[in-house]
């Protein structure tokens, strides 16, 4: 204690070399914070955008077996769904001097399944539509065992009684 | 009296190196908080561009697909640049004897529904210098004639007609300008396009049929 009274009164005012370390260090350390809270700011605002797109698509892809089921009926093959062999939409082209970052996305849907009528079941009530989304943000894919970003869209349609 | 001596001859000032070295650290201090902060304030007035785009967008496509889906026809036309002069025929939902027409068309930065624009807010009133919104693009197409994906190109001639008069693609693209008028503003552009497909379910119904025939 009184080699540390000692000490305090022969300090002079200055900074040593240790306080300028930490000082530098918590400096970095705050804008390195700052500057990562930034990109990834501007990386949720590219998501949101490809969110979105994708959304779009699936919405896009709903209304279209909506109007199929409505007025132009699909075949059998049609109705079976092609979830395992979806088909491939672009959903970003990033740079446009290259294809090498565009980002795609698999649209499938699901088995399209005749409701019956709850009170006579040999009548068909409603057709359900599923349609699915799915695609990787920029840095993943299934080789490294992400998980995709996935959209589900579900809708009920009637045919039209023309 | 030996102490007090030693006192007196204590030096508590900066020496130079402890004064040039502290004026540096606050320099790189002032210097990295400046860009931390222009950066921060170029990523809110980005965001803030992008968000109002959304919101117009959105607005503009929601709307569009809703009147769509209660009508019973639509009649699409050339309009100025990329865009279309779309005709909307609505079915009078109580007489059920008589139409009536709405027509949306893009207007210089704007759209507009029977010559008055759906949103007074947009382009926003108290843009800074040098900013701008532009339509680039409003456009109601058939389905598979205006798609990114050969897949619908190629489906659109095996579909029947009453499927494809009644499914439309409409694109909405607006531009966001800023070009660099004072020193600590940067030029920046961002495209954004909105996209739905509506199937026109009242075109392919009874009480259509009644009505036109």
């Amino acid at each position: 204690m009184k080699r540390l009274k000692h000490k305090l009164m022969q300090d002079d005012g200055g900074i040593d070399f240790v306080q300028l370390i930490v000082g530098i260090m918590i400096i970095s350390i705050a804008t390195l914070g700052t500057f990562q809270s930034l990109f990834y700011g501007y990386d949720q605002l590219d998501y949101q955008m490809r969110y979105r797109k994708a959304l779009s698509i699936a919405r896009g892809q709903v209304e279209y077996w909506q109007g199929r089921i409505h007025t132009d009926f699909p075949n059998a093959a049609n109705m079976n769904g092609n979830l395992g062999s979806p088909r491939v939409f672009s959903l970003e082209n990033r740079d446009p001097t290259t294809s090498r970052d565009d980002i795609e996305c698999e649209v499938a849907y699901s088995k399209i399944e005749a409701i019956p009528n709850p009170e006579n079941p040999a009548d068909i009530d409603h057709w359900d539509i599923r349609v699915i989304v799915t695609w990787y943000e920029p840095g993943k894919s299934e080789d490294e065992g992400d998980a995709p970003n996935t959209i589900e869209l579900y809708a009920p349609m009637v045919p039209a009684t023309l | 009296m030996r102490i007090k001596k030693i006192g007196l001859e204590r030096d508590d000032g900066w020496t130079l190196v402890e004064a040039i070295l502290s004026m540096i650290i606050m320099s790189v201090m002032i210097l990295g908080l400046t860009i931390v902060l222009l950066a921060f304030r170029e990523h809110l007035d980005r965001s803030l561009a992008v968000r109002t785009m959304d919101q117009y967008g959105n607005n503009v496509i929601e709307r569009l697909t809703h009147k769509l889906r209660n009508a019973v026809d639509v009649v699409v036309r050339n309009g100025p640049g990329a865009t279309n002069k779309i005709d909307i025929e609505f079915l009078d939902p109580l007489t059920l004897d008589f139409t009536t027409w709405e027509y949306w068309r893009a207007d210089g930065n704007s759209i507009k529904v029977n010559n008055r624009r759906i949103d007074d807010y947009f382009p926003p009133l108290r843009l800074k210098r040098g900013e701008a919104y532009r339509i680039m693009k409003f456009t109601m197409t058939p389905y598979g004639v205006d798609t990114p994906n050969d897949f619908e190109g190629a489906d659109r001639f095996q579909r029947s007609d009453s499927f494809i008069d009644a499914t439309w693609d409409i694109r909405f693209t607006i531009r966001y300008e800023r070009t660099n008028l004072s020193s600590d503003t940067q030029s920046w552009f961002y495209e954004k396009e909105y996209y739905n497909r509506v199937y026109m379910r009242n075109m392919n119904l009874i009480v259509r049929q009644g009505i036109t025939e």
